[in-house]
């Protein structure tokens, strides 16, 4: 049986790991400033706008792939724009850049959206996991051994 | 009587982005208030054309079928919900939205990325003269 001691010292060392994500993936002091918001119910504001920003950025990606190949640029536009508000307001800095690349290409050169996007999908997907991380820690799922 | 004094204390938020929309709601409901969602602008419209029981609204400048902007000119133009203050939010750069969104009627501009003490002050200050108004009558 572990003691509160040791659970607490390995949460601590899993949280510092987090500190090895590269600030412009995920900046941990933005994000972490949300915590002072409290929900009515007082479940943790930081798991659901994680939540929901994996879901809606995995979407909108997609409609941005999906826009693309139909020169749908307006489409693109307005979903990179989307995601680059929500990007850094909650500290994902190397996603909200390159949305806003791609925004300023929709309506300049279009011919660097494939490239801009494919290079958003990689972007997302190392915030994915850093976002991973942080929500399952926050949700006590971590796997702690003795 | 009852039924007024609860839909006085609504806030009508538009924003396509969930995300937003959901710490938008969270901030909103921690200031004591309730909130009525839409998910783009014609949503937030099509509320405003029979519902006008609001103590503020909050809308995103970009939305799918209609614009922030278009909402609040829409609600300055009508007798009913011009009294109704308006936030804007926004993730535009262009620095002429502010004088753009005031001269339609908005009430505060809230520029993303923001922190979370930025949207409690905006919302407070959105929501102080309404109540201070409300408890004057």
């Amino acid at each position: 049986m572990q003691t509160e001691t040791s659970v607490n010292s390995h949460a601590s060392r899993i949280y510092d790991s987090s500190l090895a994500v590269n600030k412009d993936v995920l900046d941990f002091d933005v994000l972490n400033g949300f915590e002072r918001v409290k929900s009515d119910d007082g479940s943790d504001i930081l798991i659901e706008l994680i939540d929901l920003y994996l879901q809606s950025t995995a979407t909108q990606v997609l409609t941005m792939q999906t826009a693309s190949t139909v020169n749908g640029w307006n489409v693109v536009k307005r979903a990179a724009h989307t995601v680059k508000g929500t990007s850094s307001t909650l500290g994902l800095h190397r996603i909200a850049k390159t949305c806003q690349e791609i925004e300023e290409a929709s309506s300049i050169s279009t011919d660097q959206i494939g490239a801009l996007i494919r290079q958003l999908e990689l972007h997302f997907r190392e915030a994915e996991s850093a976002l991973t991380a942080e929500r399952n820690r926050r949700a006590g799922n971590c796997v702690v051994s003795s | 009587m009852r039924f007024n004094e609860l839909s006085s204390n609504r806030v009508l938020i538009a924003d396509d982005d969930p995300v937003i929309r959901h710490l938008v709601a969270t901030v909103v409901k921690q200031e004591g208030c309730d909130v009525v969602l839409a998910n783009d602008g014609r949503e937030a419209y099509r509320v405003l054309q029979t519902d006008s029981k609001f103590l503020a609204a909050i809308l995103d400048i970009c939305m799918p079928f209609l614009e922030g902007l278009d909402l609040v000119q829409y609600m300055r133009s009508e007798k009913r919900l011009r009294r109704i203050p308006v936030m804007i939010i926004t993730a535009e750069e262009n620095i002429k939205l502010v004088s753009k969104s005031f001269a339609a009627g908005a009430t505060v501009f809230l520029p993303k990325p923001f922190v979370p003490e930025q949207l409690e002050n905006a919302t407070r200050m959105l929501l102080h003269n309404q109540r201070m108004g409300r408890s004057a009558g």
